[in-house]
């Protein structure tokens, strides 16, 4: 354990002060939005404050006790997206909110959880193919007849009671883990082993049960018309493959197959073609389909450099503002001001995540952080991106921000295992020390 | 690895660089492009259940106003006048956005206006919010008389004065009460408004100021003044042929004057029976060059910069139009074919001839005041366009007194007042033509300039125009001169 070394003083206490600026901030800002809203302080102010400060608490003693020597900044930049998320649920949708805050709980307690279940990293990565097939199921579990559930043309939910959730979030983890794993192993064999002309070309044994699995996944996802997941996975996996193997050649060949993939969706189906006419052109239909885009743009617009001011904008008027374009409002209320902090945070969670995997020396540690990382990152990309037209919009929720249970949860788990193969590298750079300078001091 | 990893880094920075662009670009950039943008109604819905000033005649009379009324709005925008000021206002909805002044003067009307704000920072800390009011140009009884001479014909008047460019009358037909679409419910709004839209009358298009018709006969004024202002022609030089019809080049159609009559003689006798073979050949003297750029200096071809949203430019088509086309250059010099102006281009002609060739800017607002009665803003006459040399305009107004006093215009007569006038008639097909007559007086130091317009009128004659339009523009040059 890395408990009680400098290195695990200096992380946790920076993220614990950070921690505390973060739900400082929360704290200010859902008082401000209130006051911007109705000119009277919110009537659930001390509670909600005692709740977040509970969870934070939660989380940080997970890490000081679970976690020692991991990152510092994860954590608390996660909290502060879920925080300032929170703040903005609360303004639109009081209903939403209270669920919100239960996810929250849920999701910490899935982070603590992780902590507490996977001690050191390489303990999971013997059961890749229970997390190949956990995450297929996972994928599969919509398309089932009783639970499944086809909300705003995807079929991407399951209803147990009154409880709905997306298992796909889960599944990308899952199957994450497993891609890291198995590339890991198969690395020196993928990088090719028969010479055909100039190229190196891996055995097909070795490629095939991968290929498998992926292209399972895509295609499944395809049927339940979730394109924003299709593309992360697809772009997770060639990005792990690229990583893996150092050959440039699998990055372009998945631009090829990404180019060829993405004509025959719209060539064959119309939501995709709609979604990229509306990307292109919303203004002809911007009372129909192109309403939501046009909306979040006026109200990025509005916003312009330092937000209308928390509630004071009228975010409500973008339809599902709160999951999918919770950044419009963002965007509206706290202006660029605030989007580019968001973007910021996120740059920064990015950037200590790749750190982590560059400094964890197993392979599949160094693979799996990188995955990880690349997951939260090319989400954030996608999402945003969506709300400000940079590429067609997809349904894929903003990590942390939006609401949403299924991925507050994978988000927490995600961070977890992160925090877990920082830790790890800590441990290890301990015991390297200690054992230089025991044969120092013999 | 490590070096993949580090490009992937690199990768997500790129990509976050894009987001970070185009964030700059919307907050910024485009941000004000996309706050006016017609489908925007952000600034409506943040404003709707905000106070507003209220708008007024400039004798007093509320026009727009937002009475208190409680419940989730809190206040109802509401148009005491009616439909008479339809046009005018503007609408105000929730759903729909704004037109008009409530959409011009929003800011100021709102209170959000910088002069109002300076003010405001010491009640920042007060929940007050300080409206402003606004005054128009338009006098209410002025506006009432244009509107019953009107009646219930379709077609604009519209009345400047001369000397500001201040609008002191505009009003159409049909026009639109926009009360119910300021409603608070909205499916009653959205039933208003698909009635108002999908009525083929279009009772919602301002056609004082946003739709163009065929001049007609009243271009010639335009013709006239630019000849003289070129030197092409001079009151006593060309005398014109007595012509039944003209021969047009490139052409095989001669062109006739109405109803087969015959006329000539020296440009102001053209001018008083309104002489089509006359006006053909001087537009073919003057030259697509010179008329195009004549009627360009009128205002054609440019948006007038009147206070209220989207006004339509006249127009006169390029010179290059017509090198190949000289009958339509022809037709064009008698404002037919391709020639095509709206009221309130024609009645800023007339306004430009009555004061000494210089077109002062329409507007409608007269004054902003604070809701203490302080004022914030009073609107300052600029001139828009030089048309022509004063003695040119002299010129051409003595040719218009002549219309009324002994041409086509008499009808337009005032007893005690010189009125100068214009009629017009645009053949629009076999039997129907839109008719105009545009005047100002007195001529001798004009107060107002009127523009009046009847679509599709039966026709038989150019005296149509002076049957049917002129005597709307006495009634209100007589309510204009004998109030004032």
């Amino acid at each position: 354990m890395t408990r009680g070394t400098a290195i695990s003083a200096v992380r946790r206490n920076t993220e614990l002060g950070l921690m505390l600026l973060a739900g400082t901030i929360t704290g200010g800002a859902y008082v401000l939005a209130s006051l911007g809203r109705s000119a009277s302080l919110p009537a659930n102010l001390v509670p909600f404050l005692l709740f977040i400060l509970a969870l934070l608490a939660g989380a940080h003693l997970a890490t000081r006790y679970l976690a020692p020597g991991a990152d510092g900044i994860l954590l608390p930049l996660a909290g502060l997206l879920n925080g300032i998320g929170y703040v903005f649920i609360a303004r639109l949708d009081q209903d939403k909110a209270g669920l919100q805050s239960v996810w929250t709980a849920v999701g910490i307690t899935a982070f603590v959880a992780t902590l507490a279940l996977v001690r050191r990293t390489r303990d999971i990565e013997r059961y890749r193919y229970t997390f190949a097939l956990a995450g297929l199921g996972l994928l599969l579990m919509p398309l089932l007849p009783v639970v499944g559930r086809e909300i705003h043309g995807a079929r991407l939910w399951v209803s147990i009671g009154a409880l709905n959730f997306q298992p796909g979030e889960l599944a990308k983890v899952a199957l994450c883990v497993f891609f890291a794993s198995y590339l890991v192993e198969k690395r020196e064999l993928l990088m090719g082993t028969n010479r055909v002309g100039p190229f190196l070309l891996p055995e097909t044994r070795h490629f095939g049960p991968i290929l498998l699995a992926w292209g399972f996944s895509l295609v499944i996802m395809f049927f339940e018309r979730d394109l924003g997941s299709s593309l992360l996975f697809f772009a997770l996996f060639i990005a792990l493959l690229w990583v893996a193997t150092a050959r440039p050649a699998y990055l372009a060949i998945g631009a090829l197959m990404f180019s060829a993939g993405s004509l025959i969706a719209w060539t064959v189906f119309d939501h995709v073609k709609q979604r990229v006419d509306i990307w292109l052109d919303p203004w002809s239909v911007a009372t129909g389909g192109g309403y939501q885009v046009v909306q979040a743009l006026f109200a990025l617009a509005a916003g312009n450099l330092a937000g209308t001011n928390l509630g004071q904008g009228s975010p409500e008027r973008i339809p599902e503002v709160t999951t999918d374009f919770m950044f419009a409002a963002i965007g509206e209320e706290l202006g660029l001001l605030g989007t580019v902090a968001v973007l910021g945070a996120f740059l920064l969670m990015v950037g200590a995540g790749l750190r982590i995997a560059m400094r964890a020396e197993p392979l599949f540690e160094k693979l799996l952080a990188a995955g990880l990382t690349f997951i939260l990152g090319i989400q954030t990309f996608i999402i945003i991106g969506g709300v400000t037209r940079v590429v067609p919009l997809t349904g894929i929720t903003l990590p942390f921000v939006s609401y949403g249970g299924s991925s507050l949860l994978s988000n927490y788990v995600l961070l977890a295992l992160l925090l877990r193969i920082s830790d790890d590298q800590a441990a290890r750079q301990l015991a390297e020390s200690r054992a230089r300078d025991e044969t120092r001091y013999g | 690895m490590n070096q993949q990893i580090r490009r992937l880094g690199i990768a997500m920075l790129v990509l976050f660089s894009a987001l970070f662009i185009q964030l700059n670009y919307i907050h910024v950039v485009s941000a004000d492009r996309l706050n006016k943008h017609p489908a925007n109604t952000r600034a409506v819905v943040r404003d709707f259940s905000a106070p507003r000033g209220v708008i007024q005649t400039a004798d007093g009379v509320e026009i727009a106003v937002s009475e208190e009324t409680g419940g989730e709005f809190q206040r109802l925008r509401t148009y005491p006048r009616g439909d008479l000021y339809g046009h005018i206002t503007g609408y105000f909805s929730f759903t729909y956005g704004s037109d008009g002044l409530e959409r011009v003067y929003n800011d100021a009307l709102t209170g959000r206006s910088a002069k109002v704000r300076l003010d405001r920072l010491g009640d920042l800390l007060l929940e007050d919010k300080r409206t402003a009011n606004v005054t128009v140009t338009i006098d209410d009884r002025l506006q009432q008389t244009a509107a019953s001479a009107l009646g219930a014909r379709k077609g604009a008047v519209v009345a400047l004065d001369p000397r500001t460019g201040a609008v002191l009358a505009m009003v159409d037909y049909p026009r639109y009460d926009p009360s119910p679409l300021s409603g608070h419910n909205r499916r009653q709004v959205e039933a208003a408004w698909n009635s108002l839209n999908q009525d083929p009358d279009r009772p919602m298009l301002p056609r004082a100021f946003r739709e163009r018709y065929f001049p007609g006969s009243s271009f010639k004024v335009v013709t006239a003044a630019t000849a003289l202002a070129t030197g092409t022609a001079t009151t006593t030089q060309p005398v014109f042929p007595v012509l039944r019809e003209i021969p047009l080049p490139q052409s095989e159609e001669p062109l006739r004057n109405f109803g087969g009559s015959a006329c000539g003689g020296p440009l102001p006798e053209a001018m008083r029976v309104s002489c089509n073979t006359a006006f053909a050949q001087l537009g073919l003297d003057t030259g697509a060059d010179k008329l195009s750029d004549g009627a360009d200096k009128f205002g054609f071809g440019n948006e007038p910069p009147i206070d209220l949203p989207d006004p339509a430019e006249s127009v006169f088509p390029d010179a290059s139009a017509f090198e190949n086309d000289l009958p339509g250059l022809a037709k064009s010099a008698i404002g037919q074919q391709d020639v095509s102006a709206t009221p309130l281009q024609m009645a800023l002609v007339a306004a430009g001839i009555a004061n000494d060739g210089v077109i002062m800017t329409p507007h409608v607002m007269a004054e902003i005041r604070d809701d203490e009665g302080e004022v914030l803003e009073r609107y300052d006459p600029k001139v828009w366009r030089e048309a022509v040399p004063p003695e040119v305009a002299r010129a051409t107004r003595d040719m218009m007194v002549e219309v009324v006093d002994a041409g086509s215009g008499t009808r337009a007569q005032i007893s005690g007042v010189q009125v100068a006038g214009k009629t017009g008639t645009a053949q629009t097909g076999l039997d129907t033509s839109h008719v105009w007559f545009i005047a100002f007086a007195p001529a001798e130091a004009p107060r107002i300039a009127v523009a009046v317009m009847l679509e599709n009128q039966p026709s038989a004659n150019e005296v149509t125009g002076g049957a049917l339009a002129a005597p709307i523009a006495r009634q209100v040059i007589q309510a204009a001169l004998g109030g004032s």
